[in-house]
């Protein structure tokens, strides 16, 4: 009895101490879903108190018209989805291929292409932006959807957590299905590809967040607003000259909610997926 | 028998002609986007490339130069001490705390699963919004939102953002934030796959729990701790975003990172020579920071 009694005790105090945290990682983005409903002079007056947390008394929608209908947010939220459909569905499929063949079949030259691909696993994007930039402008891809998207398709890590995923299947299931009279091409669209669905979805979940908050390669690529994407769009909103916080909160939320909705339906994969390269090491 | 080996032959072919038709997409992709842009980087750091051509100034090979101008440079000197300094908060805060944190919720009890969620999904926050949200927590003035909580301390209101001084802390701030849970989840996974049973032998040889903590958990994390520590110190060697959204390197260059010089060097003033230079640079540190790593790991 009494170490039952002792248990809940500590399960308690370790509740408690669960919440504390647990608000220092919710309350910002609480806060910006809370404010993103109230005038800027209610944001203003709320600012110094606990209230900043709390909602509005009469919650306005006025923000979210005010960025829907002036400054068109479902344009660049189209935009955005565009080029991460694009992205996403073309990392996935291209570098799984690649890991396929790597990982699975027998041919002369694939040493070498192991090896390129673990040495370019290493550059950071970011040492290349520039040229690969200047690239993309003597391609005269600029200000499109392809320019926004295609540059990262053949994406080193992937190709090598794909290669190490097929490294790991079984042999016998290709021997198999050449008996059987399948090709090596149909193999891999009828019977490994399906089978990799788990490291499929790891893949497409890395892409999709490295698109949706690329901010770096849409600032070189695109020219106008015609091409913006969602962080652009955010950024332009909030360096302005005149600066509407209460639309800004709305933009940021209006962005993040789409994400944060399909993370609570799939944390798990979520979860998992960025973590994957981890435990791979 | 013969006919065997002819369809084994045969089947080679065909293998090759797929592994080959299966990696062209991909292959084509990074040999334009990675391999070419970093020979092409390399070539122009020893040139006076430009972006859009002048009249009147022809593209021609300069040597070392552009090094030079790097190591005698204050920007490029500042930017990279501004990246380091950032590294050096930001790698031990996500060391101890994602460590502590991971310990915390390894726990069995019901409604953890939920907490670790909870820890963790700032990660699905883009840093552009994290950065706009945190720089209105962060307002100066005495009304401020953090500000107004630290003052209930005693604490005084701080400019924050607009302090040379304190604006790299805020960028630095942020960023914990929103990576601290997804390194905590890392290192859970290494903490699970520590076999129980050796807590229980502790346990029965009345080991106390720093004990138990030094000399079991830390060990057996390593190549975790490796890991997370060699991932999270180049990903904050990237700092641009935060400066972008909100700083734009200042105040007085107090948030200048290597990346937006980078940027600014060759996107902004047109000299791709020298951001070339400086790209080069930056991948020489992040690959002996990579090479260290494959070091580290092996060695158990």
């Amino acid at each position: 009895m009494i170490t039952v009694n002792k248990r809940w005790t500590v399960n308690a105090f370790y509740y408690f101490l669960y919440i504390i945290v647990a608000g220092l990682f919710i309350l910002p983005v609480l806060y910006m879903f809370v404010s993103s409903v109230k005038s800027d002079d209610r944001i203003v007056a709320d600012m110094s108190s606990f209230r900043a947390f709390l909602p509005a008394k009469n919650p306005s929608l006025d923000n979210y018209v005010a960025i829907i209908q002036k400054i068109h947010f479902f344009k660049f939220f189209k935009n955005s989805v565009v080029v991460a459909l694009i992205n996403v569905s073309l990392v996935t499929v291209v570098n799984a291929m690649a890991g396929y063949a790597l990982g699975m079949l027998d041919f002369k030259g694939k040493k070498y292409l192991i090896s390129l691909v673990i040495a370019l696993a290493i550059i950071p994007t970011e040492s290349v932006i520039i040229n690969r930039f200047m690239i993309v402008n003597s391609m005269h891809l600029l200000n499109s959807y392809i320019g926004l998207a295609i540059p990262t398709i053949g994406y080193p890590m992937h190709i090598f957590l794909y290669y190490n995923h097929f490294r790991g299947m079984p042999q016998e299931l290709i021997d198999a299905a050449v008996v059987d009279g399948e090709t090596y091409n149909g193999i891999f669209w009828k019977i490994m590809f399906p089978l990799s669905k788990p490291i499929a979805a790891t893949v497409a979940i890395m892409s999709f967040v490295r698109s949706w908050g690329d901010l770096l390669w849409p600032t070189l690529v695109t020219r106008d607003e015609t091409y913006r994407t969602l962080p652009l769009a955010l950024r332009a909103l909030s360096t302005d000259v005149y600066i509407f916080w209460g639309q800004i909160f709305a933009f940021a939320a209006l962005m993040t909610l789409p994400v944060l909705i399909v993370f609570v339906i799939f944390q798990k994969q979520f979860i998992q997926s960025l973590a994957a390269t981890g435990i791979k090491g | 028998m013969k006919f065997i080996s002819l369809q084994k032959g045969g089947l080679h072919r065909n293998q090759t002609r797929t592994a080959w038709a299966f990696c062209t997409p991909a292959f084509i992709s990074i040999c334009i986007f990675y391999l070419f842009p970093f020979i092409l980087a390399v070539f122009y750091s020893f040139t006076n490339k430009m972006l859009v051509p002048r009249a009147g100034k022809t593209t021609g090979f300069t040597g070392i130069q552009n090094y030079l101008k790097f190591f005698m440079n204050d920007t490029a000197r500042i930017a990279f001490r501004n990246t380091a300094l950032y590294a050096l908060m930001v790698v031990p805060a996500i060391m101890l705390f994602g460590t502590i944190l991971a310990v915390f919720v390894n726990k069995r009890i019901r409604g953890v699963k939920f907490f670790r969620a909870v820890y963790f999904s700032p990660q699905v926050v883009t840093m552009t919004v994290v950065a706009v949200v945190w720089s209105y927590i962060f307002s100066p003035g005495k009304t401020g939102l953090l500000n107004s909580f630290l003052a209930l301390f005693g604490i005084g209101a701080q400019t924050w953002l607009q302090n040379s001084g304190e604006a790299l802390f805020c960028l630095a701030f942020m960023y914990v934030w929103q990576t601290i849970g997804l390194e905590m989840i890392i290192i859970l996974g290494g903490l699970q796959y520590i076999p129980q049973e050796l807590y229980e032998a502790s346990y029965l040889d009345g080991c106390t729990i720093p004990q138990r903590f030094f000399y079991i958990t830390v060990p057996l994390l390593r190549n975790t701790l490796v890991y997370v520590l060699i991932s999270v110190t180049i990903g904050s060697l990237k700092l641009f975003t935060q400066v972008y959204v909100l700083t734009n390197g200042g105040p007085d260059n107090s948030t200048t990172s290597v990346v937006y010089l980078l940027y600014k060097a060759g996107f902004i003033n047109n000299q791709v020579g020298y951001s070339s230079a400086i790209a080069v640079i930056f991948f020489i540190v992040v690959f002996i920071i990579s090479l260290i790593q494959n070091h580290a790991v092996k060695e158990r």
